[in-house]
């Protein structure tokens, strides 16, 4: 096993994960360590969101992440050997006012990594981008989307629940690459 | 109102407040129920990082709002708009009747 100084972001999530997933808490990585594995690192973020969609206690996570050597700083865990930090935003899994149906599951030598399909990272960045005007998660959500399959389809049915569906139609070309 | 459900009374005082007043911080919370700055503050965080509500800084006041991104928001909107339904009128009016347009600086009353 790789050491948590060798691990990429991919692989320190998975290891995270695998550690928790052992203790019965089950956690799903979200935001914009998503949109760095979708984006293949075109955009890079150091915070790992994994989302806690069962509120287990913080107590439990707090214990597993001492056990592999990371230190509690206010919200976020950090570790010496590593840039990256961790964060356990409260649950439950969602997009905007949708739940998250399906989540994937990459494989990395440290463990599997279950985090949001590429479609919902892409509405995920999307509704940061439709609720406070955040350009930079607009250019996330369009890495997503252009290095990704993904449903469009569902994304502008998603758009118009959210009672965003006008921006949608105004941003759609920037996701599909198809921009004049 | 909705204590028995939020589990305390500044619980309330905080969501009704933003929610009619769009945001607020602790200090103006506070002044208008009568309560204390800090619990109303500690109220404000613990909605923070449970994803209920957002926060931004205005000069040195941290302003808080319902977050729009919360999945429960438009069922949370529904049942604090029916609770403040039944806050005495005189109540009801001094919260979601507060002037939010601009004032010039030094604009006598």
């Amino acid at each position: 096993m790789k050491s948590i100084k060798e691990m990429t972001q991919g692989e320190l999530a998975a290891f995270v994960q695998s550690r928790l997933r052992e203790k019965g808490v089950d956690v799903v990585l979200s935001g914009g360590a998503a949109v760095s594995l979708y984006s293949n690192n075109r955009y890079v973020s150091l915070d790992l969101d994994l989302v806690n969609p069962y509120f287990v206690k913080r107590r439990a996570i707090r214990e597993t992440m001492q056990e592999i050597g990371f230190r509690e700083q206010g919200r976020h865990f950090v570790h010496p050997d590593t840039q990256f930090f961790v964060e356990f935003p409260p649950g439950p899994l969602a997009v905007g006012a949708e739940p998250v149906k399906q989540v994937n599951e990459l494989t990395f030598s440290t463990g599997a990594l279950r985090i949001i399909s590429p479609t919902d990272c892409v509405k995920d960045r999307l509704a940061c981008y439709y609720h406070w005007d955040d350009f930079q998660c607009l250019e996330q959500a369009v890495l997503v989307a252009r290095a990704n399959r993904i449903d469009l389809h569902e994304i502008e049915w998603w758009s118009q629940a959210e009672g965003k569906l006008d921006e949608f139609r105004r941003i759609r070309d920037q996701l599909t690459g198809r921009e004049k | 109102m909705l204590e028995p459900l939020l589990g305390s009374t500044n619980a309330e005082r905080v969501l009704v407040f933003i929610f009619a007043r769009t945001e607020g911080y602790a200090r103006e919370i506070a002044r208008v129920f009568g309560g204390d700055p800090d619990s109303i503050q500690k109220q404000l965080a613990k909605f923070e990082s449970g994803g209920v509500l957002v926060s931004r800084t205005a000069g040195r006041t941290r302003l808080y709002s319902l977050n729009p991104r919360y999945p429960f928001l438009k069922e949370l909107k529904s049942l604090l708009e029916k609770a403040l339904s039944f806050y005495p009128e005189e109540e009801r009016e001094h919260l979601v009747m507060s002037r939010r347009r601009p004032r010039r600086r030094g604009k006598p009353l």
